[in-house]
């Protein structure tokens, strides 16, 4: 399968945080029926719902390597229905003015399509017009009524945002959720690239949950897989008009190699040196919201893990269009192939401070 | 049950000082547990034995309080907050310390009622100057609000029912579950109202397969309140979401399970802020399935917050049905 399909397929799956199984299935899918079950020597599933593939590596007391990019999305659940109506807050930090006007899959009892309206301009008053409608003033119309909604739907479903993925010129794709399924395909595209390299490292690249909601399946993962070093997939902001340039990042220029006090200094080094050997095109950030990525968790988890950051630029992002460069991603995935080949149990027994 | 209500929510035990609940409390399970344990931080354990999967239920016995920050010339105590107290819900009440000092909180003059802070306050423990304030209270005392239990029939009112009713109903469900078909480590944690600190620890040592905290929730149903679909009177709530926790599918639908199975009262709980010990819990080593039962309950964090019987006798059937019915996840 080519990632581009395969990213296709992950970005129109649901998965909101805490629900994730759409999303899982197709990853566990592919590793387990698809092409992918070459490429590892094993996978499972904890007790979070985090997904954990593990490649072995030939060195003989090999050092353990964590990847690990979400598959979870930021989406909405219900509150209340009143009239036929449902109310709804967000999971993660979705950006309320977008939502008017989406459609949304509404997972009751059965999956319903629904819309979010709101009041037309003809008889909003002059202060509403000058003002974006907060979220718990919103409603979704299935079309049902009360008796009807009350029977499909209940307090506490979960609701995605319905959006094609779509490709734009220049090798750039268009979708929802790209923010971290982008990361996801990155790690598929590195195993892919493991199975014909011998690698020493053993290679655990793990599919992570509810990081919208404050990094939670980061922390249970690599507690679990407690590796020597813990590098985080994710997104970080593209440059488009308004963005200064010290926020963004260019589409089509390689990945991220972040810096930071959450990211090991000889780590970071590391991916650097991998990027040359590689003749990965690569850019560099300096982090300055340390908790935003499964970085952070990985850092403290058991004893501490010595821990990186690569990010994937992406524009608009937490809306239904985040915006990216395919080549880009495609670059994630061989410098982290690349890394991989660059480590081996010297390099770790260097990382230690004393 | 009411008497057992009555005599938690009496005791003045905030985060970080729950001893005195907490041989309250070893009183009233001793005799329905197998063995009990107390941890490092406080935390009071109940292991009551019937199967194999372990189950931890967590109550927190810790209510919210004021600590002394600072005695001035005159007697009168500065403090800060211990967890969520807000300083609207303090001007007027009175507060208690755990040695019986009680004091009223009284404001500095100010002009508009919404610039009062809590460094705006002071409490006043009737001393007539530092010396003789002193003798009372020392520097880190922590007080907590002092009113009296009220009994409305099926409702009360009543100081700390968050979450001294959490408490209630487990220790109730521990005494009606004669019969587990799982391993119950019923934990009373302390320090949860600053940061689900007990439910930490406890959850780490005890390695669980599967954690059930019990405590309050607010409500939705008073006049222009923020918007929410939990009603007092209307059943034992089943948390979907908080700040601090997605419940776990499995977890969700054991709840709601049982509670279809036993016919009993039920509601979801979707939780815009706030959070509670399974937070902590879910996240534990590797990683707990972890849910909540909430009792609903109207102003939170004031002196006297309510709640319903009929919501509290729900509570606790549906957790004696996670008891003694063997759970496999």
């Amino acid at each position: 399968m080519k990632s581009t399909s395969l990213l296709t397929k992950l970005t129109e799956a649901t998965g909101v945080s805490g629900r994730e199984d759409g999303a899982a299935s197709i990853i566990l899918d592919f590793f387990t029926h698809g092409e992918g079950r070459e490429w590892v020597s094993d996978l499972r599933r904890d007790k979070l719902g985090n997904i954990i593939l593990y490649k072995k590596g030939l060195g003989e007391t090999p050092a353990k390597i964590m990847f690990a990019a979400h598959m979870d999305e930021i989406g909405l659940i219900v509150t209340d229905i009143e009239e036929g109506f449902l109310r709804f807050s967000s999971i993660g930090g979705i950006d309320q003015r977008v939502l008017v006007g989406q459609e949304v899959i509404v997972h009751g009892k059965k999956d319903l399509l629904g819309i979010i309206g709101a009041k037309p301009p003809h008889i909003q008053t002059p202060d509403e017009r000058g003002k974006s409608i907060k979220i718990q003033d919103m409603t979704i119309d299935l079309g049902l009524s009360q008796e009807k909604a009350e029977s499909l739907v209940k307090i506490g479903d979960s609701i995605t945002i319905k959006r094609k993925f779509c490709q734009l010129k220049n090798s750039l794709c268009s979708g929802k959720a790209m923010d971290d399924r982008a990361g996801v395909v990155a790690l598929v595209e590195c195993l892919k690239r493991l199975k014909d390299l011998r690698h020493q490292a053993d290679v655990y690249c793990v599919v992570t949950v509810q990081e919208e909601l404050g990094v939670r399946g980061a922390f249970v993962s690599s507690y679990g897989v407690n590796p020597d070093i813990g590098v985080a997939i994710d997104v970080t902001h593209g440059e488009m008009p308004g963005l200064p340039d010290y926020e963004a990042f260019k589409l089509g220029e390689g990945p991220v190699i972040v810096t930071g006090p959450q990211m090991h200094p000889k780590v970071f080094e590391k991916l650097k040196e991998a990027a040359k050997c590689g003749n990965v095109k690569y850019q560099i950030e300096a982090e300055v919201t340390p908790r935003g990525t499964d970085a952070y968790a990985i850092q403290v988890a058991q004893a501490g893990v010595a821990s990186g950051l690569v990010s994937i630029p992406l524009r608009y992002m937490h809306t239904s269009v985040e915006t990216l460069s395919l080549e880009d991603l495609r670059e994630t995935g061989r410098l982290l192939a690349e890394f991989v080949m660059e480590i081996n149990s010297e390099f770790v027994g260097g990382l230690k401070y004393c | 049950m009411k008497e057992l209500i009555r005599k938690l929510t009496t005791i003045s035990s905030p985060s970080g000082r729950e001893e005195q609940i907490r041989n309250i409390i070893r009183e009233e399970i001793k005799n329905y547990c197998d063995e009990v344990k107390e941890d490092t931080l406080g935390n009071l354990i109940a292991i009551k034995r019937g199967g194999e999967t372990k189950i931890q239920f967590a109550a927190h016995m810790d209510e919210i309080g004021m600590i002394v920050t600072d005695i001035d010339e005159k007697g009168f105590l500065r403090f800060g907050n211990v967890g969520g107290v807000s300083p609207h819900r303090l001007f007027g009440q009175r507060a208690r310390f755990q040695k019986g000092t009680i004091g009223v909180f009284g404001a500095e003059k100010i002009d508009n009622i919404k610039d009062l802070t809590l460094d705006k306050l002071y409490l006043d423990i009737g001393a007539s100057s530092e010396k003789e304030a002193k003798e009372k209270v020392s520097i880190g005392d922590i007080a907590t609000y002092y009113h009296e239990f009220s009994d409305l029939g099926d409702r009360v009112i009543a100081k700390s029912l968050d979450n001294r009713i959490g408490c209630a109903v487990l220790i109730e469900a521990m005494k009606r579950a004669t019969n587990p078909q799982n391993d119950l480590f019923c934990t009373f944690t302390v320090q949860e109202e600053v940061g689900l600190r007990g439910a930490r620890t406890s959850a780490f040592g005890i390695e669980p397969d599967l954690g059930i905290a019990i405590d309050v929730t607010s409500t939705g149903d008073t006049p222009e309140c923020e918007r929410m679909a939990v009603k007092l009177g209307q059943g034992a709530a089943i948390k979907i979401k908080d700040r601090s926790l997605i419940t776990h599918p499995q977890v969700r639908d054991l709840l709601t399970t049982l509670s279809e199975k036993n016919s009993i009262p039920h509601q979801f709980e979707v939780l815009p802020f706030g959070g509670t010990d399974s937070g902590a819990i879910h996240l534990t080593r590797a990683g707990v399935p972890a849910g909540v039962i909430s009792i609903p309950c109207r102003y939170v964090h004031s002196p006297s917050e309510m709640i319903d019987l009929k919501d509290v006798e729900a509570a606790v059937r549906l957790a004696v049905a996670v008891m003694e019915n063997k759970v496999e996840l």
